[in-house]
């Protein structure tokens, strides 16, 4: 189960964040949960794979803005770097970032697994 | 700026929140609820649907920009471009700089970053738009009517619109008050009893329409309007309204357009312009005070203006057709064949036949009939002059003369060149005048029929007995036949078949020398009735329906055969 401190303890801002729900911890830790229901993790893959960086800087951006609401600062910065580089339609190698923001996914996911 | 809140305390304003992402509007609305009524969209299109469905009473949008199906600054362009969209305050969310630019630029009031700032200042910005937009929207506007102290129609209309914005739930009624022949007042008693009653009509209805959530108007001189929750008791209202006026030297009606209920989607004037089209109703009828607007009388109007719109095209394409129905002579053995009268069909291409009923009034009051007339005249004239070359026989077909055309000072040139036109004599054209054109302006109407009968025309005058005339008039009238009215024959059989009414016009026509037609006979009751009082000219059902000119040439091959 996720807990503030948790969370504070993985990298969030969770002060920060936690503001912008109005201090109400049940709701933040709610909408974090629903962060790894987030389709556009699965479509940024699937349109860097196609090569399609229009579509990845679609998901990218969308992302971006859901983790910087909740300040999940770990899977955040990587993601805004990502953003920015694809709006620019940069030809690279983005596998790195995937597999940051990979892991970072999946310990977060971990920790909302926890019993 | 208070002034609004105070008013509409205890309602909330509506924000649609417009984000594809689900935590993104799940943060703001839970930001927001406290102070506003949240309404969500998940895409571009369905934002935009939700903004015209609730275009009078959404108080702000937030609008991401990178949405599915519509992106949020397309979405903004169609807002600006819709006259009445574009009053609804957008404020961008977005996280690049760049965009808020350009949101600025097209139209929008503000932007909120991402990732959010402190809900403080979201919030602080979100009231300064709408109330930046509240404010514009008012301002333009005088508040208060001089004389009463009610709202200004253009103030009042605004105010309704804010209503709306705060209590969108409530079940509200558009009324509209009118005065019946107001301006007659004015110019018995003077404006300043005008204007006296006009101010005692406005308190009236303060008193009667006190709580905070109804709103008062006065649009122009007479016209009173009032916004209110939906009621039931307009019987009551109308009378306590109309207390106001049994002090005055003369009776005055107020009477009430209640639009009930009414459909929020539609822009205030409209609503107001239903409850007006209701109160419109029941002008000059003096046992009705309040009329409620109904479906069908908009539907009504909408199709005698379809009619009215379509009249060119439909006279180009030669939509109107023109019909016979035969007029038998019934005085010897066995009814002859006399004469015909031309009537109009209009075949419209989707709607069919449509019954003279519902147009003709229509062109009357438009002018439009002079044109339809002559159509017919000429449509008339034509085909007797094929059924004499071709067959070898016709009779006199009669056509319809409109009180308008009377006063044409050309008209008795205009009748006589399509006569001419078309190879056949005035003596073949009938013309029927109904008699309720005699009644006003009795000397110019009898000189133009004594200036057609001179060229030759025969007059029938239609309608006799349904417009009053002085015996003392028909005894000088110029005509060549007397046409009775259908209600007479109606009324002779439906009730107790009482025929003395008819008797007389058969001596009215007896003592002017000129033939009694009656028309609208449908039994072989009637028929054998009319025949026996002296009728001699019979048309209706009876003997045949109005047919096309095809079908009525049957009528004129029995007749050349039975005349050898």
């Amino acid at each position: 189960m996720l807990t503030v401190d948790a969370l504070k303890e993985f990298g969030a801002d969770t002060e920060d964040g936690l503001a912008r729900c109005m201090n109400n911890q049940a709701f933040y830790l709610r909408l974090v949960g629903k962060v790894l229901e987030d389709r556009n993790f699965a479509a940024l893959e699937q349109a860097l794979s196609e090569g399609n960086l229009d579509a990845a800087f679609g998901a990218a951006h969308s992302l971006k803005g859901v983790l910087g609401n909740l300040s999940l600062t770990p899977i955040y910065e990587p993601v805004k770097e990502m953003t920015e580089l694809l709006r620019a339609k940069k030809q690279m190698d983005y596998q790195p970032y995937m597999q940051v923001i990979g892991e970072k996914v999946a310990e977060l996911r971990r920790l909302a697994d926890k019993a | 700026m208070n002034g609004y809140n105070d008013y509409f305390s205890g309602g909330k304003r509506h924000v649609l929140v417009a984000d594809d992402e689900f935590i993104n509007r799940e943060l703001l609305e839970n930001i927001l609820e406290d102070e506003y009524d949240i309404l969500k969209a998940e895409d571009g299109e369905m934002a935009y649907e939700m903004i015209k469905q609730n275009r009078n009473t959404l108080s702000l949008i937030l609008l991401d920009l990178m949405m599915p199906k519509l992106s949020g600054l397309e979405l903004l362009a169609c807002l600006k471009g819709d006259s009445e969209l574009k009053g609804i305050p957008v404020i961008v969310l977005t996280s690049d700089q760049q965009s808020e630019v350009e949101s600025l630029k097209k139209g929008a009031a503000d932007f909120i970053p991402k990732p959010y700032p402190q809900s403080d200042v979201i919030k602080a910005r979100i009231s300064k738009a709408i109330e930046l937009a509240e404010d514009r929207q008012i301002i333009s506007a005088t508040e208060r009517d001089e004389l009463t102290g009610l709202y200004t129609s253009e103030y009042f209309f605004r105010y309704c619109e804010l209503f709306d914005k705060f209590y969108s739930t409530i079940d509200m009624d558009a009324l509209c008050f009118d005065v019946d022949h107001f301006h007659v007042l004015n110019e018995r008693f003077g404006i300043a009893v005008g204007d006296e009653i006009l101010k005692s009509i406005a308190e009236r209805l303060r008193t009667i329409f006190t709580d905070s959530d109804c709103i008062l108007g006065r649009k122009t001189a007479d016209t009173f309007l009032v916004y209110c929750p939906h009621r039931e008791d307009y019987e009551e209202v109308a009378v306590r309204a109309s207390q106001v006026c049994e002090e005055l030297p003369a009776a005055i009606k107020i009477r009430i357009g209640v639009y009930a209920s009414c459909d929020k989607k539609l822009v205030i004037h409209s609503r107001f312009d239903r409850a007006k089209l209701a109160a419109d109703k029941i002008r000059n009828n003096y046992s009705a005070f309040v009329s409620f607007f109904q479906e069908a009388l908009i539907e009504k109007e909408l199709f005698a203006e379809k009619l009215v719109a379509e009249f060119p095209k439909a006279l180009s394409e030669k939509q109107f057709q023109v019909y016979f129905q035969p007029k038998f002579d019934v005085r010897g053995g066995k009814p002859v064949l006399a004469s015909a009268e031309a009537l109009v069909r209009w075949v419209h291409p989707t709607l069919g036949m449509i019954s003279p009923g519902a147009f003709i009034p229509l062109f009357e009051e438009d002018g439009l009939i002079a044109r339809l007339d002559e159509y017919v005249w000429r449509g008339t004239a034509e085909k007797i002059a094929d059924w004499k070359t071709r067959l070898g026989i016709s009779v006199p077909v009669s056509v319809n003369l409109s009180r308008a055309e009377m006063y044409d000072p050309k008209l008795v040139e205009l009748v006589e060149c399509i006569a001419i036109d078309n190879g056949i004599t005035t003596k073949d054209l009938y013309l029927e005048i109904t008699e309720s054109a005699y009644v006003r302006d009795a000397d110019q109407i009898v000189e133009r029929v004594k200036d057609l009968r001179t060229h030759g025309f025969f007059i029938e005058m239609d309608d006799f007995g349904s417009g009053y005339s002085s015996l003392n008039m028909i005894a000088e009238l110029p005509i060549d036949a007397l046409k009775l009215d259908m209600k007479f024959i109606r009324t002779a059989f439906e009730k107790q078949n009482d025929t003395r009414m008819i008797s007389i016009v058969i001596d009215i026509a007896d003592y002017l020398g000129v033939p009694v037609i009656a028309e609208g006979v449908e039994t072989k009751e009637q028929y054998l009735e009319l025949k026996k009082l002296g009728c001699a000219i019979i048309q209706g059902y009876y003997f045949s329906k109005p047919v096309p000119a095809e079908e009525f040439e049957k009528f004129l091959l029995e007749k050349k055969v039975s005349e050898g």
